[in-house]
């Protein structure tokens, strides 16, 4: 479903020239869980701006759903992440002055949705990660644990194809860590595509997919169960 | 026409986000700010309607009292060269009986000199106590009506119909009530050493020699009208009495009709006059040319000030709205990485200058209206040739607020379009 071939993204030019992806090229299917892993600097997170179209390859190409994106205006990404994907950053990336609910329910309102409709189903995403008494706190008034869980509903409340997070449990302790990682094991469960960059080996072992990167290539991709 | 309902689409969905994004960063927004960006609106606004109106007031204050005090909405006057207006009766005859005449007040006028000093004799390099002046024949009653002449009376009492040997005289001739007499000016003579009640004697030039007679001081009349503090007055009758010949044509017709109607009464009044000679004017046209200079030169004055006003204005809008989007950039790049489109967040930017621009020009309108006119109105700014109101119309307030709107809307969009247009992932990573 998303598809990457020869992907190639370098920074810089000249003698400066520094180039983070070689030649990349993975295939990922519908429903996948799959954790990126790899030493700091190995290129994850650059991998993961090309596949969520925040970023443009230097060549080489993503095509999801057998589609080139690459080659798509800014515009249409744009408007194609607000329906397909979703991005879970791992600074939470929440809007400082919108409610826990409020900041659900901004891309389901931008899709065109009714208010009322947007802040229901925002709500709703939010009781999915069990967040139904802070959904009027502003991000101020929550722990780091809860803003990640609600910046996963704000990436999950439009039912994307693909969900991305990179490293999404990084700034959490280990106890607020932990039902973080389950949502993301729920989704999956019930079909979610997705695809995490993640340091601890411990949470890659959740994911049906280990695709390691070590200086912009990859060096193992494994099934885990 | 598919790609323009598609953009209509676009453009509503936009405002509709932008305007959920516009009222929860207002109202999470620091008061302190909002307050201090209404405040510097509402000096804006005050800045184009009042600093222009008081300018412009100065003038039209005066353009108001030579109206009310001399002119009526239409003066007829004798025409260059004549002594006299023509066919005076049969005007007055004709305007008595004209159903837009409201009131008027018929004038003799003619150049008298006043002795102040009767008893000593000028010593032998001094200049005798005298000044020329332009004596006026009033109807007390007809005058009072116009002009409510009684109101310019400073000093002793206004002139009675039938009483005779009394005199009044303007301010501006007399030294110690001018407002010129430390000024020094070559040439201009003031009376010294007269009062109220003390004798003075007034000569007329005619063919067959000079025409004395002494009139006692009654009433000094102060007015910023110079029509009226620099003239001497006596009652009609005795001004009759006192000229030789042309004693039934007059200098002066004020009349007061509606003001919408002078015009055409002007067209009707010449054409009536037909061949004889008068000039007929408008108030407006026979104010002295120089104030009416001085209500461009005002008007420009004016004019610039705002424009100034308005371009400090939306620089401070545009830094505001900048530094605040600046600030945000990393919130813009995650809007927009999580699909709100830049337009939604342009939207969101103008909603919120367009709010201070409103509240701003609101409390504006408020205390021009509400406030500042009826206190310029219940106290004239004391000007040397005028008393200065604030002049500010609906109309010209309503134009200031569009102004100020067009420029809040522009200083809002330009520097939100600036940031939105960055790269999206070097906003969010901040680099
Ligand atoms: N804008 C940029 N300009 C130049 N070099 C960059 C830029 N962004 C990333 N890099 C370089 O690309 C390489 C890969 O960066 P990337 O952020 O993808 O690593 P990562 O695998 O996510 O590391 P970490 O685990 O520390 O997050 C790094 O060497 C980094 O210095
Ligand atoms: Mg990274």
């Amino acid at each position: 479903m998303i598809k990457t071939e020869k992907l190639i993204k370098s920074y810089g030019k000249g003698d400066l020239e520094l180039t983070v992806l070689k030649n990349l090229s993975v295939e990922i299917g519908k429903g996948e869980f799959v954790a990126i892993i790899g030493p700091s600097g190995a290129g994850k997170s650059t991998l993961l701006y090309q596949l969520s179209l925040l970023d443009m390859p230097t060549s080489g190409s993503v095509s999801i759903n057998g589609k080139n994106m690459s080659s798509l205006p800014e515009k249409e990404k744009t408007h194609f992440r607000l329906r397909e994907l979703g991005y879970v950053f791992q600074d939470y990336a929440l809007l400082p002055e919108l409610t826990a609910v409020e900041n659900v329910a901004l891309p389901i309102l931008m899709q065109g949705v009714s208010k009322k409709d947007a802040l229901r189903q925002a709500e709703e995403a939010l009781a999915r990660l069990s967040l139904t008494d802070k959904k009027h706190n502003l991000p101020s008034q929550l722990s780091g644990g809860q803003q990640q869980r609600v910046s996963i509903a704000r990436a999950i409340a439009h039912k994307p194809h693909i969900l991305f997070a990179d490293e999404p449990t990084a700034n959490l302790d280990s106890v607020s860590a932990e039902p973080v990682m389950q949502a993301f094991a729920d989704l999956h469960h019930e079909g979610q595509t997705i695809i995490m960059v993640t340091h601890e080996t411990e949470y890659a072992s959740k994911a049906g997919r280990v695709i390691s990167l070590k200086d912009g290539v990859v060096v193992s991709d494994m099934k885990t169960a | 026409m598919k790609k323009a309902l598609q953009f209509k689409r676009e453009l509503q969905n936009a405002l509709r986000v932008g305007w959920f994004l516009a009222v929860r960063s207002l109202r999470r927004s620091s008061k302190w700010t909002t307050t201090l960006i209404i405040f510097i609106m509402i000096l804006t606004f005050l800045n184009l309607v009042v600093v222009s109106g008081l300018l412009l007031g100065l003038i039209s204050g005066s353009f108001v009292a030579f109206r009310e005090g001399y002119s009526g909405e239409v003066i007829v006057t004798s025409a260059a060269q004549r002594s006299y207006i023509e066919n005076s009766q049969n005007l007055i005859a004709f305007l008595t009986h004209h159903p837009k005449v409201e009131d008027m007040s018929v004038r003799y006028g003619v150049s008298a000199q006043i002795l102040g000093t009767l008893t000593d004799l000028p010593g032998k390099n001094e200049r005798a106590n005298q000044i020329g002046i332009r004596l006026i024949g009033i109807d007390p009653v007809a005058e009072e009506r116009l002009t409510r002449f009684s109101r310019f009376i400073m000093q002793g009492e206004t002139l009675r119909e039938n009483e005779e040997g009394y005199l009044l005289i303007g301010a501006n001739m007399i030294k110690k009530y001018s407002a010129f007499a430390d000024a020094n000016i070559p040439g201009l003579d003031l009376l010294t050493n007269i009062d109220i009640g003390d004798r003075v004697r007034v000569s007329l030039s005619s063919t067959d020699g000079a025409i004395r007679k002494d009139f006692i001081i009654k009433g000094i009349v102060k007015s910023k009208v110079d029509e009226i503090s620099t003239r001497a007055f006596i009652t009609d009758k005795e001004l009759r009495r006192l000229i030789p010949v042309n004693k039934n044509e007059v200098q002066e017709i004020a009349i007061r009709t509606d003001e919408a109607y002078a015009p055409a009464l002007v067209q009707e009044i010449k054409d009536f006059m037909g061949n004889y000679a008068a000039r007929v004017q408008t108030s407006g046209e026979a104010i002295p040319s120089f104030l009416r200079q001085v209500e461009t030169t005002m008007g420009l004055l004016g004019n610039a000030l705002s424009s100034f006003a308005l371009i400090v204005a939306s620089i401070t809008i545009f830094i505001v709205v900048f530094i605040n989007a600046v600030t945000k950039r990393k919130f813009i790049g995650i809007m927009k990485g999580i699909g709100v489109s830049p337009l939604a967040i342009e939207c969101s930017y103008i909603f919120q200058a367009m709010f201070y621009g409103i509240v701003g020009s609101a409390v504006g309108l408020l205390l021009t209206f509400a406030v500042l006119k009826p206190f310029f109105d219940a106290h004239p700014i004391n000007f040397p040739f005028s008393d200065g109101i604030l002049v500010a119309t609906p109309e010209s307030a309503l134009l200031r607020v569009v102004i100020l709107l067009v420029v809040t809307f522009l200083a809002g969009y330009i520097p939100a379009k600036i940031i939105v247009r960055r790269n999206t992932l070097d906003a969010i990573l901040g680099r």
